[in-house]
C-alpha cells in the first residue's frame, strides 16, 4: 500500500494499529498497574546506591575533603569530572524538547518526556558535586547574591563558578517548568481515569485543574513555545559556561578558546547516549516499542555520530594547537601528559579517544544504527568516553602544570569519592524509577497529536486523500 | 505678648472634631491583631484581613527565629578571663622579646624569644650576635615547639616510678661515691663547667667524658697532632675566595652551619657593578645540601677521601696530575687539579675543610691549609670554637670501664650513647653493671630509660644559663616562662650534691656579676643576651711536619689502588645527618620531621640514597627513560633494599638522588628513635648508627663494603617534591628558574634580560618591533587588554637571591611557627596534603649523574594580576591596596578553584581538621588519627601565634607576607608619626634566614632595601612565569655559578647548549 505522498525518508512515528484510547492504555499502563518485581529490584538497588552515596557525602562533610584523594596540585578530580559529566548528560533533554520543537521535528514526541526527565535528574545529580566539593558546604549560600549585612558583601561576578551557579540554576528551573507544563495534560488524563480518591486528588492537584478546553490548549501551546524559546539558548549557554570554568583559567590544557563549542557538542553527544541507554530499557520493560521506535533510535544515533565527530575534531584541533602554538607548557600537557600513551595518565586520553571518536564511527552504518544491542552498548561506551574526557581535561591538566616542583603524585580516588559518584547514580535511578512508575514516560497528548499524521495505522486513511486531484489536495492542505 | 495663631485649614482654625480625628489617625495604621480579630473571625481567612502582608512577615519572622533558636547547635563556650591582678610587665596582646640562647648538644645560637601573654611562641635570631648576625637554622626555629612537647618528663623517676626531688637527693646522697663519671654532650657553658669541676672534685677518681653522637674527634686530634693543641680554630668562609670542601656539610650540619652559612653568603653575593664570586669546589660522596650549593662538585667514594686529601696536598705543593696516582677516575683527578689551581690562585684567601672523622685525613687537610696560607687568614687559632668537644676514644674507654665494673656512678647530660654508639648493646651491658645511673633529660630517651634516677631537665626557654660558643663570645640564657613541669636544672642537682647552698640561678648571677663587675652590668648584659669580643686579627699556628708525614704515609698505605681491583666494585656507605633531624635531636619535633630535607625533599623518614647509575642496576629504574622516571616519581611507594654490613642489616626504601657517587649509598642517622620521645617519632625511619664503627681512635661514619639486596617490598616515602628537572621534551622551562655560569654572566651580563624580553615579546602587540628594553618596560601595560592601575602608597615586595639561598629550610620552619601552619603527618604528606606556606623547590640541570642544583624558595607571589582572585565565586581572596593578595578565611567556602588556577601552586587547602580548630570538636578522633596526632592537643597548641587565625577545615590558606607583622609595623610608625621604614618590619622567613637572601619592604619607597636590591641587580632580576602577566610582587635574582671549568667545556653558550642537548636526549627517550 504504497501511497503517493508518503515520505520515502520519514518512517512512521507510531507503529501498530492504534487509536487514541489504545495510546492512553499503552502509555498509562505502568502507572495504573502494580509495579513489577523487576521494578522493585531495580528500585531497591537504586536506593541502596543512594544510601551509600549519602554516607560517602556524610563522611566528606563531617571529616573534610581529606576523605578524598585530591591534593595540593590536583584541587579537582572526580568531583568536578562527575559534575561536568552529569551536566553534559542533562543537555539532551532540553535539546530534544526545545530545539527539536522549534525545528518541528515530529519524532521528538516519542522521546521527549523521558529525555526531559533525564535532564532534570541529571542536573540534580550534577548539582550535588559543586555543592559538596566545597570545603565548607554549610557556607554554600555565600554564592547567592543576596542583600546582606556584611558590608553588604557581594559575590564575585568575575568568577566562572558564579556563572555556573546562575547557569545551572536557570537551566534547572526552565527545564523543570518545561517538563512540568508538558506533563499537565497527561496528569489530567491520569486524573480522569483514576480509580481511587487519593489518586484523583493527587493527580488532580498535579494537573492544575486542566480541563482540556481549547483555551487551555491554546495557552499550553503558547507556553511550550515560549519555554522552548527560552530553553534553546540555554542548551548552548549552560555547557558554554561550564566550559568557562576551565577556559578562563591560566592552566595549560584549560586555557583554551575552543572549549565552548566543543563542550556543547560533547554534552549533546553524551546526553543522547544517555537517552539511548535509558529508552532502550524503558521501551523494552514497558513494552513501548511502538512509540519509541527503531526509527527514533536511528535518528538519535545520527546525532551521536555527528556530535562525536565534532568532538573528535576538537581533540585533534587541541593537539594541533598544542604543537602549532609552540607553547612549551601547552605542548607538554597535550603531547606528553595526554597524547603520550605511556605517560601516567596516557591511558585515560586514549580511552577517551577510543570511546568518543573511534567507536561512534560505527554508526555510519545504517544496520548498526538500527541495531538495539549495538546502540545500547555504544551508548554506554560513549558515556564512559565522555567521563574520561572530563577526567582528562581536569586531571591531566592539573597534575603537571607550570612548576615541575609541584607536579603531583598519582591521583586515584578513595572509596568515598567513588561512593559519591555511585550515589548520584542512585539518586538518578531512584528518581527515574519513581518517574517511570508515577509519571507517563511518553507524552500521551503529543503522541495523539502526531498519531493521525505519522502513525502507521493511519496510512490506509490516507488513501482517500491519495485519490484526490492535486488541486483539491492543495486547496485542503495549504494554509 | 499674645501669640499669633497660624492655621492652614478651616478645620485647624475651628478645631473641628473631624479635623482632630484626622490628625490623630494620620499615621496610625492599626495593627490587625486587636481590631481585626472580628474580621478574621468573620472571614476566616487572612486574605481578608486588613494587613495580611505584615502579618505574614511577622509570622514568618517569628517562626524563622523560633526555628533557628530551636535548631541551633550548642556551641562550646570558651572563656577568656582577664587578669585579676595584671602583672606589671605584661600587656595582653603585646609581645615581649627576651634575649636568650638556643643550646642543644653543643650547638649555640643567640636568639630572642617572642613571648605573648607569658608564653614563648617564636624564636628569632639575635641581630647583635657577631657569630650569627641574627641568622637561625631550622632546628633553632623549631626548638620552641619542644617546650610544649607532650612527651616531656613531668616528674622525677626512681627506677621508672614517680618520685620527689627530695627522695632522689636522699637516695643519691647515700649512693654517690667511688668512681663517678659524668657523660655529657659538648658543654659550652663556662659556669656549668665550673660546677662540674666542683662536683667532680668531691669525688676523687671521677671524670667528665664528653660524648658527641656525631663527633669531630678527628679534627680535635688532628689539630693536637699538627698544631699541638686539642682545639678547634674558627673558620672564615667570608674571607675565602676559594673554598674546597672534602664532603664537609658546612652549610647544613657541620660544626656551626648558621655561622658558616652567613660567612659563605658573603662570597656568593654579587655586586653587578663589580662582579666577583668566591669559588667553592666540593668533593662529595652522597648528595648533600652544601654540595648542592657548590660551584663545582666532584663525586668520590668515602674511602677515597684520604687519597684526595693527599693528592690535593701534593697538587697545591706544585705536583701534577700524574702524581695523584691513587685516584683512577679521570674526572676526579681533574677535580683535584682544579681545586689545587683555585686554592693556589688565592693563596691567603683559600680554605679547605673536611667532614671526615679520620685523623689522618684531617691532618692532611691541616697541611693543605697551611700550604695555601689559610692559617692566620681564613683560619683563626686566636678564637677557638667550642661546639664539639667529644673525643670518641674517651667514651670507648668508658664503655670498657663500665663493662669491666670499674664505674660506680654514671651521670648522663644530653649524651645518648645507647641510641647513637655503634655498639649500643655493649653500652647497655656496661650500664647494667653500673650501680648508680642518673640521667638529666627533658625526655625519656634511649639512655635515660635505662637509668635508675631520672631528673627531668627544663627546656632552655625555662632555664638560666650561659654559653661560650667561641672564645670571647658569650651568650646568655634566661627563662621566658615558669617551668611547665617538675623539672630541675642539672646544675642545680650538681650544686646540691656538691653541698653548695646556692641554686644555679644565684650561682650564675654571682659568677657573671663578678666577671662583669656588678649586678647592674649583668642585668644589662642579659638584656642584650650576649657579649661580643673586640674583633682581633686572625692568629695562625705552626704546623708539625712530622705529623703530616706520618699521616701521608698512613693514607698512602690505605690508598685504594694499592689493594686489589675488587674494591672498585664494592659499594660503600656514607652515613650523614639531615639538616632538620641532625644526629637525632630533631626526631621528636613534628615541624622538623615535616620539614622536607633540602636534598631529597622527603619528610618523616630516612631512606637509602642511591645514584641514578646504581638505580639502573640495583632497582632496574632508568631515570632517563621517561616512562620509568614517571612511574618512579608518581608512585610514593619506593622499592625496599636490605643493607648489610657485617652482621648488621636494615631494610630501607631507596630514593634516587642525582649527585651521588655511583657506587656509594647514603643513609641518614637520627631516625628510628624510641617511642617514648613522642608521637612524632613513631614509624619514622630506622636507626643507622649501628653501621658506624669505632676504629680504635674515632668513630667512622663510612663503610667500605656494603651488601645490597633488593627485596620485593615497597615502602611509601612522603616526598614533598617528586620532579626535579625543569627541562621537558617540549622545552626548557627557563621562565621558572634562571641560572647561568659566572663566565657567561661576565661575558654577557644582559643575557637574562634578553631571555626575559624574548619570552615576553609574543605577549605584546607589535612586540616583535620593539627593542628588548621596550618590551620589558611596556610588558606590564601592554601585555594585557585590561587597564593597569596605579598603585600608590605602600606596595609590599619581596626579593629572593637564589645565589645566597642555600636551601637550609630555616625560613620554612620559621613560617610554620609564625603563621600556625599545620603539621599534617606522614600519611597526609604522602597524599600531597602538606600545608607549608613556603617551600624550597629544588631543580637539577645538566648532567644527570652530577647535576647542578638550584634552590628556589617559593611562597605566594602576591601577584598584582592574581589568577586566584578572579576565580573565587565569593571573593574570599582579593587584593589589598598595598599589593597583598589576601585570604579571607571566614569568607572561604573551599571550592579550591584558586588553588587550581595558581600557576605557582602555593595555595594550601585544609583537607582535615589539623589543629583542632573545627566547629565539630574532636572531629578527627578515631578517624584519621595520624593526621591530628601531632599538633592538636592543648599543650602543643600553646605554641600557636595568637596574632594569626588558626584555620579551620575546608578553607584555603597561603602566605600572607606575615600581614600581622606588616600591620604592627604600620602601627608602630603611625604611633611615632613618621613614615614606615624597612627596620619596622621583618617577615618571618626573612628574619630567620642565616644568609639574608630574602629582602622585603615597600617597593614604592625609593630608599627601601627591596627597591635597592631590584635596582642594583637589573641583570639578574626576574619573576617566575613572567610571561603569564600575573605580575608577581616576589622577584628573584638568578643563580650564578662560578663553574668556569665546566663553562669552558661548553664554550660561551654553556647552559643553553646544555639545555638543548638535554631536550634532544629527552625527546629521544619519549
Amino acid at each position: 500500500m504504497h501511497i503517493k505522498y508518503e515520505s520515502q525518508l520519514r518512517e512512521p512515528l507510531v507503529y501498530g494499529n492504534k487509536d487514541y484510547h489504545q495510546v492512553t492504555e499503552d502509555i498509562l499502563r505502568p502507572i495504573e498497574t502494580k509495579p513489577t518485581r523487576l521494578w522493585y529490584i531495580g528500585f531497591s538497588i537504586a536506593v541502596t546506591l543512594l544510601m551509600f552515596g549519602a554516607y560517602s557525602v556524610y563522611r566528606e562533610v563531617t571529616y573534610g575533603i581529606g576523605q578524598w584523594n585530591l591534593n595540593k596540585t590536583i584541587g579537582w578530580g572526580w568531583d568536578i569530572t562527575n559534575f561536568v559529566w552529569w551536566v553534559g548528560i542533562g543537555h539532551a533533554g532540553t535539546l530534544i524538547s526545545a530545539v527539536l520543537l522549534l525545528f518541528r521535528q515530529g519524532w521528538r514526541t516519542g522521546v521527549n518526556r523521558a529525555a526531559e526527565a533525564m535532564t532534570i535528574f541529571a542536573v540534580m545529580c550534577a548539582g550535588q558535586f559543586p555543592i559538596f566539593h566545597m570545603g565548607r558546604v554549610w557556607m554554600a549560600f555565600f554564592v547567592m547574591p543576596y542583600p546582606n549585612s556584611r558590608g553588604p558583601l557581594w559575590v564575585n561576578f568575575n568568577s566562572p563558578l558564579l556563572w555556573d551557579v546562575f547557569a545551572i540554576s536557570t537551566y534547572f528551573t526552565v527545564s523543570l517548568l518545561f517538563w512540568y507544563s508538558g506533563l499537565i495534560p497527561d496528569f489530567a488524563t491520569v486524573r480522569d481515569r483514576a480509580f481511587t480518591k487519593l489518586r484523583k486528588k493527587l493527580y488532580g492537584i498535579a494537573a492544575f485543574g486542566w480541563t482540556g478546553s481549547t483555551k487551555h490548549w491554546q495557552r499550553h501551546e503558547s507556553l511550550s513555545l515560549v519555554l522552548a524559546g527560552l530553553s534553546t539558548p540555554l542548551v548552548l549557554s549552560v555547557h558554554t559556561i561550564v566550559s568557562f570554568d576551565f577556559a578562563t583559567s591560566v592552566i595549560p590544557g584549560w586555557h583554551t578558546t575552543i572549549f565552548p563549542p566543543y563542550f556543547v557538542a560533547g554534552a549533546i553527544f553524551s546526553g543522547f547516549a544517555m537517552v539511548q541507554s535509558l529508552l532502550i530499557i524503558v521501551r523494552k520493560v514497558f513494552a513501548l516499542e511502538d512509540y519509541i521506535t527503531i526509527g527514533h533510535i536511528d535518528l538519535m544515533n545520527k546525532v551521536i555520530v555527528l556530535t562525536g565527530s565534532i568532538v573528535g575534531i576538537a581533540y585533534l584541533t587541541e593537539l594541533f594547537m598544542g604543537w602549532y602554538s609552540q607553547n612549551k607548557y601547552e605542548g607538554y600537557t597535550f603531547w606528553y601528559s595526554r597524547a603520550y600513551l605511556f605517560s601516567p595518565y596516557g591511558w585515560s586520553y586514549w580511552g577517551m579517544m577510543a570511546c568518543n571518536v573511534l567507536s561512534p564511527q560505527i554508526f555510519w552504518s545504517r544496520k548498526m544504527r538500527r541495531n538495539v544491542f549495538v546502540t545500547f552498548f555504544m551508548s554506554i561506551i560513549v558515556n564512559i568516553g565522555m567521563w574520561f574526557e572530563r577526567f582528562v581535561i581536569i586531571v591531566t591538566s592539573l597534575y603537571r602544570d607550570y612548576l615541575p616542583s609541584s607536579w603531583s603524585v598519582y591521583y586515584s580516588p578513595t572509596i568515598w569519592e567513588i561512593g559519591f559518584y555511585v550515589g548520584t547514580f542512585g539518586l538518578f535511578f531512584t528518581c527515574f524509577f519513581l518517574f517511570a512508575k508515577y509519571f507517563p514516560v511518553i507524552a500521551v497528548a503529543e503522541i495523539k497529536y502526531v498519531l493521525k499524521r505519522s502513525g502507521e495505522s493511519f496510512k490506509p486513511g490516507m488513501e482517500s486523500i491519495e485519490a484526490q486531484p492535486l488541486d483539491k489536495f492543495v486547496h485542503d492542505n495549504a494554509h | 505678648m499674645e501669640q499669633k495663631k497660624h492655621w492652614s485649614s478651616f478645620g485647624e482654625l475651628n478645631n473641628s472634631e473631624a479635623y482632630n480625628k484626622e490628625v490623630k489617625d494620620e499615621f496610625n495604621e492599626e495593627l490587625p491583631f486587636v481590631e481585626d480579630e472580628s474580621v478574621l473571625a468573620k472571614s476566616g481567612s487572612f486574605l481578608q484581613a486588613k494587613a495580611p502582608r505584615r502579618d505574614f512577615l511577622k509570622y514568618l519572622g517569628f517562626s524563622t527565629a523560633a526555628a533557628a533558636a530551636a535548631a541551633s547547635c550548642e556551641m562550646p563556650i570558651k572563656k577568656a578571663i582577664p587578669f585579676a591582678n595584671k602583672p606589671e610587665d605584661i600587656v595582653p596582646g603585646i609581645a615581649d622579646y627576651y634575649a636568650t640562647t638556643y643550646v642543644q648538644d653543643g650547638d649555640v645560637v643567640s636568639v630572642l624569644a617572642k613571648v605573648r601573654d607569658g608564653r614563648p611562641i617564636k624564636l628569632e635570631g639575635n641581630d647583635l650576635s657577631a657569630i650569627t648576625n641574627g641568622g637561625t637554622s631550622a632546628r633553632v626555629q623549631a626548638a620552641v615547639l619542644d617546650l610544649y612537647d607532650t612527651a616531656r618528663l613531668r616528674f622525677p623517676l626512681i627506677a621508672g616510678k614517680e618520685a620527689s626531688f627530695e627522695a632522689i637527693d636522699k637516695a643519691i646522697a647515700a649512693e654517690l661515691g667511688g668512681n663517678v663519671v659524668l657523660v655529657s654532650s659538648s658543654i659550652t657553658s663556662p659556669s656549668t663547667k665550673n660546677i662540674i669541676a666542683q662536683f667532680l672534685s668531691k669525688h676523687p677518681g671521677s671524670k667528665h667524658v664528653t660524648y658527641d653522637a656525631v663527633s669531630h674527634s678527628a679534627m680535635l686530634l688532628a689539630n693536637e697532632a699538627a698544631y699541638g693543641k686539642r682545639i678547634m680554630p674558627s673558620y672564615h668562609f667570608d674571607k675565602a675566595k676559594a673554598i674546597v670542601s672534602l664532603s664537609a656539610d658546612f652549610l647544613g650540619t657541620w660544626l656551626s652551619p648558621v655561622e658558616f652559612a652567613k660567612q659563605y653568603a658573603v662570597g656568593k653575593k654579587i655586586d653587578e657593578k663589580n662582579i666577583s664570586m668566591s669559588k667553592h669546589i666540593h668533593f662529595e660522596t652522597v648528595a648533600s645540601m652544601t654540595g648542592s650549593n657548590a660551584d663545582e662538585k666532584y663525586l668520590c667514594r668515602p674511602s677515597e677521601m684520604g687519597a684526595i686529601a693527599l693528592g690535593l696536598l701534593n697538587a697545591v705543593k706544585g705536583g701534577t696530575v700524574t702524581e695523584i696516582n691513587n685516584i683512577s677516575d679521570a674526572t676526579l683527578k681533574a677535580g683535584i687539579m682544579a681545586a689545587a689551581k683555585a686554592l693556589t690562585a688565592h693563596k691567603g684567601a683559600a680554605l679547605v675543610v673536611a667532614g671526615s672523622n679520620d685523623v689522618n685525613v684531617q691532618i692532611l687537610v691541616n697541611a693543605i691549609n697551611d700550604a695555601v696560607g689559610a692559617n692566620g687568614n681564613t683560619i683563626d687559632f686566636g678564637t677557638t670554637l667550642n661546639y664539639r668537644q667529644g673525643i670518641d676514644s674517651d667514651f670507648a674507654t668508658l664503655v670498657e670501664d663500665m663493662n669491666g665494673g670499674k664505674v660506680n656512678t654514671v651521670l648522663f647530660v644530653g649524651a645518648n650513647p645507647v641510641y647513637a654508639w655503634p655498639n649500643a648493646d655493649k653500652v647497655k651491658a656496661g650500664l647494667a653493671k653500673v650501680k648508680t645511673t642518673i640521667s638529666f633529660n627533658e625526655k625519656l630517651d634511649e639512655t635515660t630509660s635505662l637509668c635508675k634516677y631520672v631528673i627531668p631537665a627544663p627546656h632552655f626557654l625555662e632555664s638560666w644559663g650561659d654559653a661560650e660558643p667561641a672564645t670571647g663570645h658569650f651568650s646568655f640564657i634566661q627563662p621566658t616562662i615558669a617551668p611547665l613541669f617538675k623539672t630541675r636544672a642539672f646544675q642545680d642537682s650538681l650544686l646540691k650534691w656538691s653541698g653548695d647552698v646556692n641554686d644555679y640561678t644565684t650561682y650564675l648571677k654571682n659568677f657573671w656579676s663578678i666577671k662583669l663587675g656588678g649586678v647592674t652590668a649583668w642585668d644589662k648584659t642579659l638584656q642584650a643576651g650576649l657579649i661580643n669580643p673586640t674583633p682581633s686579627a686572625a692568629v695562625g699556628a705552626s704546623l708539625n711536619g712530622a705529623a703530616v708525614a706520618s699521616a701521608s704515609s698512613a693514607v698512602a698505605a690505605k690508598n685504594p689502588s694499592s689493594k686489589n681491583n675488587n674494591d672498585k666494585n664494592k659499594i660503600e656507605l656514607a652515613l650523614y645527618q639531615k639538616v632538620g633531624i641532625g644526629a637525632g635531636q630533631g626526631a621528636a619535633n613534628p615541624w622538623l620531621q615535616e620539614l622536607p630535607d633540602p636534598v631529597t625533599r622527603a619528610t618523616w623518614d630516612n631512606y637509602i640514597i642511591v645514584s641514578p647509575a646504581m638505580a639502573r642496576t640495583l632497582l632496574n629504574i632508568d631515570l632517563n627513560n621517561a616512562g620509568q622516571a614517571d612511574a618512579y616519581e608518581v608512585q610514593p611507594p619506593k622499592k625496599v633494599v636490605k643493607v648489610t654490613v657485617g652482621k648488621t642489616s636494615i631494610e630501607l626504601p631507596v630514593l634516587i638522588i642525582p649527585g651521588t657517587h655511583p657506587s656509594t649509598i647514603g643513609i641518614a642517622v637520627g631516625y628510628g628513635r624510641t617511642e617514648t620521645l613522642g608521637k612524632a617519632v613513631i614509624g619514622t625511619g630506622k636507626n643507622a648508627y649501628p653501621f658506624a664503627s669505632f676504629n680504635g681512635q674515632t668513630i667512622s661514619f663510612d663503610q667500605a663494603d656494603v651488601q645490597l639486596t633488593l627485596t620485593d617490598q615497597t615502602y611509601p616515602v612522603a616526598l614533598i617534591q617528586t620532579h626535579f628537572r625543569y627541562d621537558t621534551a617540549q622545552g626548557n622551562r627557563t621562565e621558572v628558574v634562571k641560572e647561568l655560569s659566572l663566565a657567561s654572566f661576565l661575558a654577557h651580563p644582559t643575557e637574562i634580560r634578553e631571555e626575559r624580553a624574548h619570552e615576553l615579546k609574543g605577549q605584546i602587540m607589535d612586540g616583535d618591533k620593539m627593542t628588548n628594553e621596550e618590551v620589558l618596560a611596556n610588558f606590564e601595560k601592554q601585555g594585557t587588554m585590561y587597564p593597569v592601575y596605579e598603585r600608590p602608597g605602600i606596595k609590599w615586595g619581596m626579593n629572593v637571591d637564589l645565589n645566597t639561598c642555600n636551601g637550609c629550610g630555616a625560613c620554612v620552619v620559621a613560617c610554620n611557627a609564625e603563621n600556625n601552619v599545620s603539621v599534617v603527618g606522614k600519611p597526609e604528606v604522602l597524599r600531597g596534603h602538606e600545608m607549608h606556606w613556603l617551600r624550597i623547590d629544588k631543580y637539577f640541570s645538566g648532567d644527570m649523574d652530577n647535576p647542578n642544583v638550584v634552590f628556589q624558595p617559593l611562597m605566594c607571589q602576591h601577584c598584582d594580576n592574581a589568577p586566584c582572585e578572579n576565580v573565587c565565586p565569593v571573593a574570599a581572596t582579593n587584593h589589598s591596596s598595598e599589593g597583598l593578595n589576601q585570604m579571607t578565611y571566614n569568607r572561604c567556602i573551599g571550592t579550591r578553584y584558586c588553588a587550581n588556577n595558581c600557576p605557582f601552586k602555593v595555595r594550601r587547602f585544609n583537607w582535615a581538621d589539623y589543629t583542632g580548630a573545627d566547629s565539630f570538636p574532636d572531629n578527627q578522633k578515631g578517624e584519621v588519627n595520624d593526621v591530628v596526632l601531632n599538633m592538636n592537643d592543648d599543650l602543643s597548641r600553646m605554641v600557636l601565634n595568637p596574632d594569626v587565625t588558626v584555620r579551620s577545615r575546608g578553607v584555603i590558606e597561603k602566605c600572607s607576607f606575615c600581614v600581622q607583622r606588616l600591620q604592627a609595623a604600620k602601627l608602630e610608625a603611625k604611633k611615632a608619626s613618621r613614615p614606615m621604614v624597612d627596620a619596622d618590619v621583618k617577615v618571618a622567613c626573612q628574619q630567620a634566614c642565616p644568609t639574608h637572601a630574602i629582602s622585603f619592604g615597600n617597593a614604592n619607597d625609593k630608599h627601601s632595601a627591596i627597591t635597592m636590591v631590584r635596582a642594583e641587580n637589573p641583570n639578574r632580576n626576574f619573576t617566575v612565569l613572567e610571561q603569564l602577566h600575573v605580575l608577581p610582587n616576589v622577584t628573584y635574582l638568578a643563580k650564578v655559578r662560578n663553574d668556569n671549568a665546566k663553562a669552558e667545556g661548553h664554550k660561551e653558550e654553556g647552559h643553553k647548549e646544555e639545555g638543548h642537548t638535554e631536550t634532544k636526549k629527552a625527546e629521544a627517550t619519549h
